[in-house]
């Protein structure tokens, strides 16, 4: 037994941090956030110089080979500096996803995304089947015309490909499409954490055999498996934003003077950042053992994401609704950081299923 | 990162686990799977079993007659232990008493004292808490004042404590004692070993809301205890009271006796079809496979050499929450059947009132586990603890 970070590891997790507070401070991110593409391409260049865009990729694909570990550290980090580039959806969700699969243009595409030079999304979502991403109702007929409606499609905006999930004679299908192909519509919108995100509808669109990346039983898993390590890498940034809460709530309150003395003084207030530091503690636990397991490809690595992702749905927030509290006006106030990590514990309930969906799920 | 222990610990669990198949006293188990509060002679049946294999000093280095066990053994231990629902190994002789005497004592205390610990002859109880003296514990006034008559020089004590956990049953009691009024009040403390036979001693019971008798205060009025009983120096008391609290963490959260809770309750509520109750249940395992997985990192943290620290508050303070939140959901489960409290010892025969066997232990469960976030230093002076040692304020 060992859960202790190799110093491979440690060195990564110091360069990321490294990075976020040269390169990604808070006012660098809120201009990015502002700004109409929600990323910024520079950051992006820096990202593929790091190597950090081609971390999870096998070394066949030109890639790094990390795996769950290095992504969680990754993520943990970006979780600290609210970094809103669209790793997510280009590396994670469409990156990994190609690298599994078995489709013939794979390398190219994966050999652009460890450049840099090119973004793709993952349409997984549609607005009535909740959370249910295994049974679309996109639709793709006998002749390759695929019809239906995503939404919530991370990054859709920046996007030269689409990957899209859909049903052909009642089996699940993953097909790839240009962005920009007829019959695509998109309407994009910032989302409350400032990622970039659209709703993307499909008339008509001709689809080509060869564009087909997997379908059955292999797209069912790819896309449990790739939604899985999403999902962790997002519970990662928020035990991120856990720690760095409770962090900047304790310097806030060491620093901040009422009735002639610093208000970390108050027993009321102490006890309550001891209860963020144990819940960012609790999390983090939850986190190095569903990564472990996922990096195992353990048979129990669905049901403990869903542990944990359950788990930081509920604790994570109730971390950033305490630091909002305990810095009083200044929490609500958006030129401090302390209030977008609230947003962000938003965010990362919503996606890919909340708490009480995964404590059900974990249950099963 | 591996989070899977080694092959030697692997071998090792299975050991622990053929003792309890095998060599964990018959009649204790029926009584503890029943829910049956067991008696003294159980408990020194339970206790007497374990030295027998040689694991009676289970936290204690090999030289003092100890397993001299790695943190890792010692976690497993006390899982198995209590996943297979053994009562709690006393603390107070070999927990407490036994690491302070054998650091701070002398070899005529350490041959006197130790053997009888590891065979379970002499039962210890803990003199910590007074009536004014809880929380505040440095405050106590339970006083011992030297005196010497005929060349022997003795103490004379007088004063109470309080919470005293099985005085009822105990040969000895370890007591920390006023030596000095002068000075700060930690500087005037001394730790003593006495006699409970000693001449001058009462004891008390107090009755609990669970109707039990576990608890009592003990009064002592003149009573003689010899100066050679006295451990270390005089006035270090605290700085030995502080060891011995902190020796006794590990295993605090008692991981392995709530998933036995757990898994019960589990498969009550899998036949009960009521998803508040299941979200419930859910939420707890959740909960519980966090704090395993906390104090896993601090056995990493250990076995690689580190010092456990403010981590230990967490997990008293987590462990505690869970233990009381597990018992009240078995009150829940119970329904309206939790009213028909059978008092502290449950029903000891098949012919109970009425409702599901697990409705006679819920609340007497629930109701004595009160305590957990009370004792050992409460949940709240834990958070004292960790805002001073974590946040630094």
């Amino acid at each position: 037994m060992n859960l202790d970070y190799n110093d491979e590891q440690t060195m990564l997790r110091d360069q990321i941090q490294k990075f976020c507070e040269s390169e990604y401070d808070f006012y660098k991110r809120e201009k990015i956030v502002k700004s109409t593409d929600d990323f910024d391409p520079n950051v992006w260049n820096l990202f593929a110089e790091q190597g950090w865009l081609s971390m999870p990729f096998s070394e066949q694909s030109g890639g790094l080979g990390f795996g769950p570990i290095e992504l969680s550290i990754l993520f943990e980090e970006f979780g600290k500096a609210l970094v809103i580039e669209p790793y997510l959806s280009t590396v994670v969700l469409s990156g990994t996803l190609l690298d599994k699969s078995t489709y013939s243009e794979k390398n190219q595409l994966i050999e652009k995304i460890c450049s840099g030079e090119i973004h793709i999304s993952l349409a997984y979502a549609e607005a009535e089947n909740g959370y249910d991403y295994l049974s679309p109702n996109t639709n793709l007929d006998s002749k390759m015309i695929l019809n239906g409606t995503k939404t919530l499609v991370l990054n859709g905006a920046n996007s030269e490909k689409i990957i899209v999930t859909c049903i052909k004679d009642d089996i699940l299908n993953l097909v790839i499409l240009d962005a920009k192909a007829s019959g695509v519509s998109m309407n994009s919108f910032s989302t409350v954490d400032g990622q970039s995100c659209s709703e993307i509808s499909f008339e008509n669109v001709k689809i080509d055999e060869s564009n087909i990346i997997s379908s059955g039983d292999d797209a069912l898993n790819l896309l449990k498996e790739t939604i899985n390590l999403a999902s962790l890498c997002i519970c990662a940034e928020a035990v991120g934003c856990m720690e760095s809460c409770y962090h900047k709530t304790l310097e806030y309150t060491k620093g901040r003077e009422q009735f002639g003395q610093p208000i970390s003084s108050f027993q009321v207030l102490q006890h309550r950042m001891v209860d963020m530091f144990i819940e960012s503690e609790l999390a983090k636990s939850l986190l190095i053992k569903a990564m472990l397991e996922v990096n195992n490809r353990s048979d129990e690595m669905y049901k403990h994401v869903s542990a944990l992702k359950s788990y930081v749905g509920k604790s994570g927030k109730m971390s950033a609704k305490e630091a909002v509290q305990l810095h009083g006006g200044m929490g609500v106030s958006e030129e401090l950081m302390i209030g977008h990590y609230l947003k962000k514990m938003i965010s990362i309930d919503a996606l890919f299923g909340n708490a009480d969906y995964h404590l059900k799920t974990f249950s099963r | 990162m591996d989070i899977n222990f080694s092959k030697e610990d692997i071998a090792f669990r299975d050991e622990v686990k053929n003792w309890l198949d095998n060599d964990y006293p018959k009649h204790v188990k029926e009584k503890t799977d029943k829910g049956i509060t067991i008696t003294k002679e159980d408990l020194i049946d339970f206790h007497k079993a374990l030295s027998k294999k040689g694991w009676m000093g289970y936290n204690w280095p090999v030289e003092y007659g100890g397993t001299g066990w790695s943190a890792s053994k010692l976690y497993i231990f006390n899982k198995e232990l209590g996943l297979a629902g053994c009562p709690p190994i006393l603390p107070f002789g070999v927990g407490m008493v036994g690491p302070v005497i054998y650091t701070f004592g002398n070899d005529e205390q350490k041959e006197r004292f130790l053997p009888d610990i590891l065979e379970f002859n002499t039962w210890w109880c803990q003199g910590y808490s007074e009536p004014g003296s809880g929380s505040d514990l440095a405050s106590l006034k339970t006083k011992a004042v030297l005196r010497n008559d005929l060349d022997e020089d003795y103490y004379v004590v007088n004063g109470s404590k309080t919470w005293t956990t099985l005085a009822q049953n105990a040969d000895w009691i370890f007591c920390l004692v006023r030596t000095d009024n002068s000075g700060i009040k930690q500087e005037g403390i001394s730790f003593l070993l006495i006699d409970m036979k000693s001449p001058g001693i009462e004891v008390k019971p107090i009755i609990t809301i669970d109707g039990d008798h576990e608890v009592n205060s003990v009064f002592f009025t003149d009573v003689k205890v010899p100066a050679k009983n006295l451990i270390g120096e005089e006035g270090k008391g605290w700085t030995y009271a502080k060891f011995l609290l902190a020796h006794e963490r590990f295993g605090i959260a008692g991981v392995g006796a709530s998933m036995r809770q757990l898994n019960r309750l589990k498969e009550i509520i899998s036949k009960l079809e009521n998803p508040d109750l299941q979200k419930k249940v859910n939420e707890l395992e959740v909960a519980l496979s966090a704090i395993e997985i906390t104090e896993l990192r601090l056995l990493s943290a250990l076995q690689n050499g580190g010092h456990p620290g403010a981590e230990s508050s967490i997990l008293k303070i987590k462990g505690t929450e869970m233990q009381q939140a597990l018992s009240e959901l078995f009150v829940e489960v119970s329904g309206e059947y939790a009213l028909m409290y059978p008092g502290p010892h449950g029903y000891e025969n098949n012919d109970k009132p009425a409702g599901p066997d697990y409705a006679a232990e819920g609340l007497s469960g629930f109701l004595n586990l009160r305590k957990t976030s009370i004792y050992g230093g409460s949940n709240e002076i834990q958070k004292n603890i960790l805002s001073k040692f974590v946040l630094g304020v």
